[in-house]
């Protein structure tokens, strides 16, 4: 209650706090947004005009594509972000699921294809690693009590099913090192191995029978086992994989009618309709966002109206530079004929490489740092030292690991110069840091309450890491990750150090093979004579490369994001 | 059990200890008096954890000051003081928690079943798996309730009837009936006084022989709060119950025995809750119950 008579200092003419200052602040960073915003879009659309040459289609064209396309799916996107978000969540989600599923598919059929690895050498590891670990299992069955005897069994099974005695590596590696000290290599009597066994077997099934065993039942008997938890029911899991393999078996049909072969058929069931299957299965359960199911319908269909109707008018499409034949052929001197996939093969298998180093590595050394280290005491103070090195070590300048690449492994361990693996292991070594540095904030974002309630019931350090915290960082740990390769993907300058040839006229197939990029050679073909070839030919190659990239990260938001979903 | 001897050595000697342990406390004037009363309550229960001249530092800093006081077997035992008092520590040190801690450092003797828990040969994993603990912060995994109640039972490689231990703990932690249609369920979605019983459930499905708890219901609404004043008092009758609080009344309510500590990290009195709440020795530890001082 005012009492009468007071004078009011807070309303009216007088009374307003001067903001002044406040609102030219916000006013400025909203100008740099704009600036950070307007760049980047003026950048890729330049690029993007430059790949797709809009512009040399009919207008007719566009229209027609701008209403059956754009029009339906801008509508509904903006539909379900002002109505209904989690259906929004759901169209994202089952539009993104197939896309990824369609680049697992291809990168696995190129590596079938190109022999990195045959579907019977798939078939084989997977049959000696199955065997591997039911000897584990039924030792653990057996024999519960002996610890250390479970560890050797650990080991020594996958030695025998898989490597042999002794592993070839091992004798390559013993050679290796005696040729350097000038002693005869080692040759004698081995026992091979289960794969190695299998893989001289004179008659093979057909090569899409054995994707389906070695791909399509492991994928789907995981996926299976999901939908038997979720829906608490056996025979519903069963179904799953049975269903599974059915669709796979009408390989030698529709493969062909498709133009992508039989493998191409199971490879495209396993990963573009399984897991999409699973997740609007779960969409449907919950009943939660079921219209964004739509979206997929309105952007397929959308497309094949336009097809339909842009044929029946006789509109002419764009002349693009990035088309199918773009993505399936190699380097060539005329534009037209020049094409990417040397490149994308290249840069998936250096992909493989980076992964496979700097995944285990790095999150090895955060579950160390963050886990095991000592954070007190003198060694206290070393870590943080070696921590404090690790971040700058994230901000070293590409090329010098490009330097330490051609240092280690090329003058001193002597691999091929310019080879995929040298590539992969530079890159590996240069995201290392950032890998590292992700999965430590990973872990650290777990809780301390959590590991001290597994502590208080008496679980041993491995067992908090392993039950508690790595199950609740993993999420984390892979977002940071991915982000982190699809930052490699794009590195030049580590390549052009260890000596990747500009332009690779075959794909590689194996990774000590010559090593195409893509960035390497969209840096080749930005000093090519040809003006076509400087501006139309490396946009496509750009955005080649965008799209992948932006896959990459619309994946590690996806995973983030469901991760939040669940806290 | 074969323990039975230790204990019963155990329980003397903290009777002898406990007749010495007035005079090293000059700052207590009164209690030789109650001495005779003293070793009258705990020698009707046997002694299962004893302390003997505990020193705790963190670092330079001394959190406890020693500590000397047994505690009594299938009973509750209440611990109070002012913050920061050292009331969890003392808890800490009993199952070995401050291990975890790498600034923290234990001196004097703590004994559990007679055989003290900080000598070499001691794996303070196994002594955990043998005293339970329940946080003052309800911390259930972000696990299905199944898996957050059976947890303990995996670690500890159990070769039990999972599904049976499970419903008998959470029948325990009079929490069944709430969630018997929900095990499958994320802990998180449960309430905070369903997700600390469940913590409870946890702690009992490996059936331990002590359990702490550090004001396990301190972040609770009365009737959650009243709820876990009943389990405990019926945990009792299987478990020895160490339970920390800031609440004379919940104090009083439910313990046996209760230990005041206050601030610098001495245990002032020690003795029969009634004795602590009626008609305390000193005057300080009248003083913090009636609120005069905290
Ligand atoms: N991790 C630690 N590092 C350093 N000092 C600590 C640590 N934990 C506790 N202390 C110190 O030890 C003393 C006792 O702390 P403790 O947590 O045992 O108190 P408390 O009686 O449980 O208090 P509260 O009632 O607030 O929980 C305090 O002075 C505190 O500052
Ligand atoms: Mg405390």
């Amino acid at each position: 209650m005012a009492t009468p008579g007071r004078e009011i200092d807070w309303a009216g003419e007088t009374g307003q706090v001067s903001r002044l200052r406040g609102v030219a602040f916000e006013l400025a960073c909203l100008a740099a947004v704009g600036v950070a915003l307007v760049s980047v879009l003026v950048l890729l659309l330049y690029v993007a005009t430059d790949a797709l040459r809009p512009f040399s289609a009919d207008p007719g064209w566009h229209l027609v594509f701008f209403l059956t396309l754009v029009v339906p799916t801008l509508g509904t996107a903006v539909y379900f972000y002002r109505l209904e978000e989690p259906a929004g969540e759901v169209a994202y989600a089952t539009t993104g699921l197939p896309v990824v599923g369609i680049l697992f598919a291809a990168a696995l059929a190129v590596v079938l294809d190109i022999e990195l690895v045959t579907a019977l050498e798939l078939f084989a590891l997977l049959v000696a690693t199955l065997v591997a670990a039911g000897i584990v299992v039924v030792h653990g069955r057996y024999r519960p009590g002996a610890a250390l005897e479970r560890l050797g069994v650990v080991v020594a099974a996958p030695v025998v099913t898989v490597f042999g005695v002794p592993p070839v590596e091992v004798i390559r590696a013993l050679n290796g090192v005696l040729s350097l000290i000038g002693l005869p290599a080692v040759s004698g009597a081995r026992l091979p191995s289960l794969r190695e066994l299998i893989l001289l077997s004179p008659v093979a099934p057909l090569e899409w029978i054995l994707v389906i065993v070695s791909v399509t039942i492991p994928v789907a008997g995981a996926l299976g086992l999901f939908v038997a938890r979720r829906r608490e029911n056996r025979r519903d899991g069963l179904a799953f994989v049975g269903g599974a393999v059915a669709a796979t078996l009408l390989a030698p049909v529709a493969g062909p009618l498709l133009g992508i072969g039989s493998t191409g058929w199971v490879l495209a069931v396993t990963f573009c309709l399984l897991p999409p299957a699973v997740y609007v299965e779960g969409v449907v359960r919950r009943n939660e966002g079921v219209h964004g199911l739509a979206f997929p319908l309105v952007l397929v269909g959308g497309i094949l109206l336009g097809a339909v109707l842009v044929r029946q008018f006789g509109f002419a499409p764009p002349d693009s530079w990035l088309d199918w034949q773009f993505l399936t052929s190699a380097h060539s001197r005329t534009p037209e004929d020049a094409g990417f996939y040397p490149p994308i093969v290249g840069s998936i298998m250096l992909l493989i490489v980076v992964a496979a180093s700097a995944f285990p590595v790095g999150v090895g050394a955060a579950i160390y740092l963050e886990e095991y280290a000592p954070a007190s005491g003198l060694s206290g103070k070393f870590v943080e030292l070696v921590e404090i090195n690790i971040g700058n070590l994230a901000g070293v300048p590409s090329v010098v690991y490009g330097l330490l690449g051609l240092a280690l492994f090329i003058r001193a361990i002597n691999m091929p110069s310019g080879a995929v693996i040298v590539g992969g292991l530079a890159v590996g070594l240069l995201i290392l840091p950032i890998v590292i540095i992700s999965a430590q904030e990973a872990l650290r974002a777990v809780p301390d309450s959590h590991r001290e309630a597994a502590y208080g019931m008496g679980a041993t350090r491995w067992q908090v890491t392993r039950s508690v915290v790595l199950p609740q960082a993993i999420p984390g740990i892979l977002t940071g990750t991915i982000l982190a390769v699809g930052r490699a993907i794009g590195e030049t300058a580590p390549l052009l150090m260890i000596g990747a040839a500009a332009s690779v006229r075959l794909a590689p197939n194996s990774f000590s093979d010559q090593l195409p990029a893509m960035p390497r050679q969209i840096f080749a073909w930005s000093s090519n004579l040809e003006p076509e070839i400087r501006h139309g030919v490396l946009a496509a190659g750009v955005v080649t490369l965008l799209v992948v990239l932006l896959i990459m990260n619309g994946t590690a938001i996806l995973i983030r994001n469901k991760y939040q979903r669940e806290l | 059990m074969a323990n039975e001897n230790l204990n019963t050595t155990a329980s003397t000697e903290s009777q002898s200890t406990s007749t010495e342990d007035p005079t090293s406390e000059p700052l207590v004037e009164q209690s030789i008096s109650v001495d005779s009363e003293r070793s009258h309550t705990t020698a009707n229960a046997d002694t299962v954890i004893e302390s003997r001249n505990l020193d705790v530092y963190y670092g330079e800093t001394q959190a406890l000051q020693g500590i000397d006081l047994a505690i009594p077997e299938n009973q509750v035992t209440a611990m109070i003081g002012p913050s920061g008092c050292g009331k969890s520590t003392f808890l800490r040190c009993i199952n070995r928690m401050n291990d975890l801690i790498d600034i923290c450092r234990v001196e004097g003797e703590l004994t559990f079943n007679g055989k003290n828990v900080y000598d070499d040969d001691v794996d303070p994993i196994a002594l955990r798996r043998r005293i339970g603990m329940v946080f003052q912060h309800p911390n259930p995994f972000p696990k299905s309730i199944y898996d957050n109640v059976a947890y303990g039972l995996s670690v500890q490689n159990m070769d039990v009837d999972v599904d049976a231990v499970v419903e008998e703990s959470l029948k325990k932690a009079a929490l069944w009936d709430e969630v018997k249609d929900q095990l499958d369920k994320s802990a998180l979605n449960l309430s905070g006084g369903q997700q600390q019983r469940l913590c409870i459930a946890r702690a009992i499905a490996v059936d331990p022989e002590v359990i702490l708890m550090d004001e396990p219901a301190s972040a609770l609404d009365p009737i959650a709060t009243s709820k876990i004043e009943d389990l405990i008092e019926e945990l009792a009758e299987e478990y020895t119950v160490v339970i920390v609080t800031h609440n004379m009344q919940q104090a009083a309510r439910i313990s046996d025995t209760t230990a005041v500590f206050l601030t610098g990290g001495e245990l002032v009195e020690f003795d029969d809750t009634n004795k602590i709440f009626e008609n305390p020795d000193s005057q300080r530890v009248e003083d913090y119950i009636t609120g005069k001082f905290g």
